[in-house]
């Protein structure tokens, strides 16, 4: 494609042209402005027209195209267009630039550069690499739609859903959308990275989102805390110097013991068994679920299906 | 890149120079590049499409006027693209992660200029705070401290491979995060050679009173680097273990016809492999190898001697 820098010209030129007409310009108006120069052919010019507007919407530059008498005029509203003035100072815009290099969100790093651009440029001299955070491909339209307050439908294990997306979290490394389930009329939390296929946003203004509304509140810390069944305390003795990562896996205020012997005998709230026994097998033979029985049985019954394989 | 989406890149980057060359009169040419990320002679090619700019009725007045003065750039008069165009749900977002990710790390400042930057991007995006939450293992302070002043510290250490305890000594560099646990590429004075902790996995942190040369921080190296002479082990899993498939770095991937998959992992301890076929359940199976197939079944029945006291 030769035409590459005429192309960026003409967008450019067509651009300004919609951003300073105040009634719109028809497609006929465009494609004649000799200025503009697009193709003499109507044909031709139609397609390259239609290109251009495609290419001007997927950077998301609000094309207006309003039906006048059958005629559309199309036009570029300055107070969608610009972005407000943030009134960034130079160290502000110096701890952005530290933060875009600092984390790396994979292919979102290049959208928090290309942020960075419209703000004013890299400022400093960036950061040294801190953490990964990949983004996934959910989490724009995602983080549109709850701006926007639009209901949003995706899948999500085998089954569509439609939600209020009301926030989005990171919480260890992993994604998340809280919002309310529209079908199980409960608030809901969804992995980012397990969301299927599009996310395709409804009407803006659908609802409103309390004040206080955290998404991070609605994740639960441990894996047994999961569901909405109640809670049963569950005490697993943890052998002596195998209690490791445990003080800063745990709430601060679990109940917790240490025995003669230097064991630990932590008394966990359970909600969900299968979180639980996952906590448990991850020491192997070095925890134990002490009570109530149906949480032995719970493990042992796990065990014994392992251990005698059927065939 | 296609030529459409590489104009639309070319044209991104002059939509956010325009505004920013009328504010910033009188810059040079090597600073802008710096600023924008492109090399000179991509700027230059800019510059010259921004004199192109012009509106109907195409009247001198209707141009962008870039006056040059030796290397220094002074766009004079710009009547449209006065500020950048609004950022798009994925820059917004993306910035606003990577902000609220930094402030997350232990030790960063809440009140700093990254904070109020991000308190006014939130207020003109119109959103609620992106909270990023990381774990904070215990020692992650220590080893950060360690690491920036290059002591080397004394350590007792889980593998949770060979499920043992160890001390050594070790020369820290600095933590990162990444598939959701903290590391630190360290110099193991154990082993003789360099290798990666996990910070959670550090019982204990005791000062020495050696030093070492401290590394500034690089792109951390891979988290996880199979070594050549791992063992490649095969399993089926149900659809329920497909978590095995999404969290850990699997060699290959296959779904079954029937259901669950076929997956190979490279394997270093056994401890490792056995924590997995616990947690993954009955309907999990080693193929391959086949000293491998009873791994699952004999730990689960030590761990079931520990409960029926035999």
């Amino acid at each position: 494609m030769n035409d590459a820098p005429d192309r960026r010209e003409r967008l450019l030129n067509l651009l300004a042209a919609l951003l300073e007409s105040r009634h719109g310009l028809t497609r006929d108006e465009i494609v004649t402005n000799i200025s503009l120069g697009y193709p003499a052919a109507p044909e031709s010019a139609r397609k390259a027209f239609e290109r251009d507007k495609a290419s001007l919407r997927a950077m998301e530059v609000p094309v207006r195209e309003e039906n006048d008498n059958n005629v559309f005029r199309y036009r570029v509203d300055p107070k969608e267009y610009y972005l407000p003035d943030l009134d960034l100072s130079d160290t502000e815009l110096e701890s952005l630039h530290v933060a875009v290099t600092a984390i790396g969100l994979g292919s979102g790093s290049g959208e928090g550069a290309g942020a960075l651009m419209k703000l004013g440029g890299l400022e400093g001299t960036g950061g040294m690499p801190v953490a990964e955070l990949p983004l996934v491909d959910s989490l724009a339209p995602l983080f549109d739609a709850s701006r926007q307050q639009s209901v949003v439908g995706f899948e999500y294990r085998g089954r569509p859903r439609r939600i209020e997306p009301w926030g989005l979290t990171s919480k260890f490394g992993r994604w998340y959308v809280v919002g309310q389930d529209l079908d199980a009329s409960e608030m809901r939390v969804f992995r980012a990275d397990r969301i299927e296929g599009e996310v395709v946003a409804e009407e803006p203004g659908a609802f409103t989102v309390p004040p206080d509304f955290r998404a991070d509140a609605y994740l639960a810390d441990q894996p047994w805390e999961y569901g909405a069944g109640s809670a049963m305390p569950v005490r697993v003795r943890i052998d002596a110097g195998y209690e490791v990562d445990l003080a800063g896996q745990l709430n601060p205020e679990t109940p917790i013991e240490r025995a003669a012997d230097g064991s630990v005998i932590v008394e966990l709230s359970v909600v969900n068994l299968g979180g639980l026994r996952s906590f448990v097998l991850g020491y192997l033979d070095h925890a134990e679920v002490l009570s109530p029985p149906e949480a032995r049985a719970a493990i042992t019954d796990w065990l014994h299906a392992i251990a005698q394989p059927t065939a | 890149m296609s030529p459409r989406r590489e104009a639309e890149g070319d044209l991104q980057r002059v939509l956010a120079l325009v505004p920013w060359l009328s504010t910033n009169r009188g810059a040079t040419k090597t600073e802008i590049a710096a600023r924008f990320g492109v090399p000179l002679d991509q700027l230059e090619r800019d510059l010259a499409l921004i004199m192109m700019v012009g509106v109907p009725p195409y009247s001198p007045g209707d141009y962008i006027d870039i006056d040059y003065e030796g290397d220094t750039v002074d766009v004079s008069f710009a009547p449209y693209f006065t500020r950048p165009l609004r950022l798009t749900a994925a820059e917004g977002f993306a910035l606003l992660a990577a902000g609220r990710a930094l402030l997350a790390v232990p030790g960063s400042d809440e009140q700093g200029p990254l904070a109020t930057a991000l308190d006014k991007l939130e207020a003109v995006l119109g959103v609620a705070e992106v909270v990023v939450d990381f774990a904070a293992p215990d020692h992650l302070g220590a080893v950060r401290d360690a690491a920036e002043n290059g002591d080397r510290i004394e350590i007792e250490y889980w593998s949770a491979g060979r499920d043992a305890l160890t001390t050594r000594r070790i020369d820290p560099g600095p933590p990162f995060f990444a598939l959701g646990e903290w590391y630190t590429d360290a110099y193991d004075h154990l082993r003789e050679e360099p290798r990666m902790f996990r910070v959670d996995r550090i019982r204990a942190v005791r000062g020495t009173d050696e030093s070492f040369p401290p590394v500034p921080a690089g792109p951390p190296s891979a988290v996880y680097s199979p070594r050549r002479d791992d063992q490649r082990v095969t399993l089926e899993l149900p659809a329920s273990a497909s978590w095995i498939a999404e969290d850990l770095p699997a060699e290959s991937v296959d779904e079954l016809p029937e259901g669950g998959q076929r997956v190979v992992l490279a394997v270093s301890e056994t401890a490792w492999l056995e924590r997995l076929l616990l947690r993954a359940g009955p309907d999990a199976r080693v193929i391959e190898p086949a000293e491998s197939v009873g791994i699952g079944p004999a730990a689960a029945r030590r761990l079931l001697a520990r409960y029926e006291g035999t």
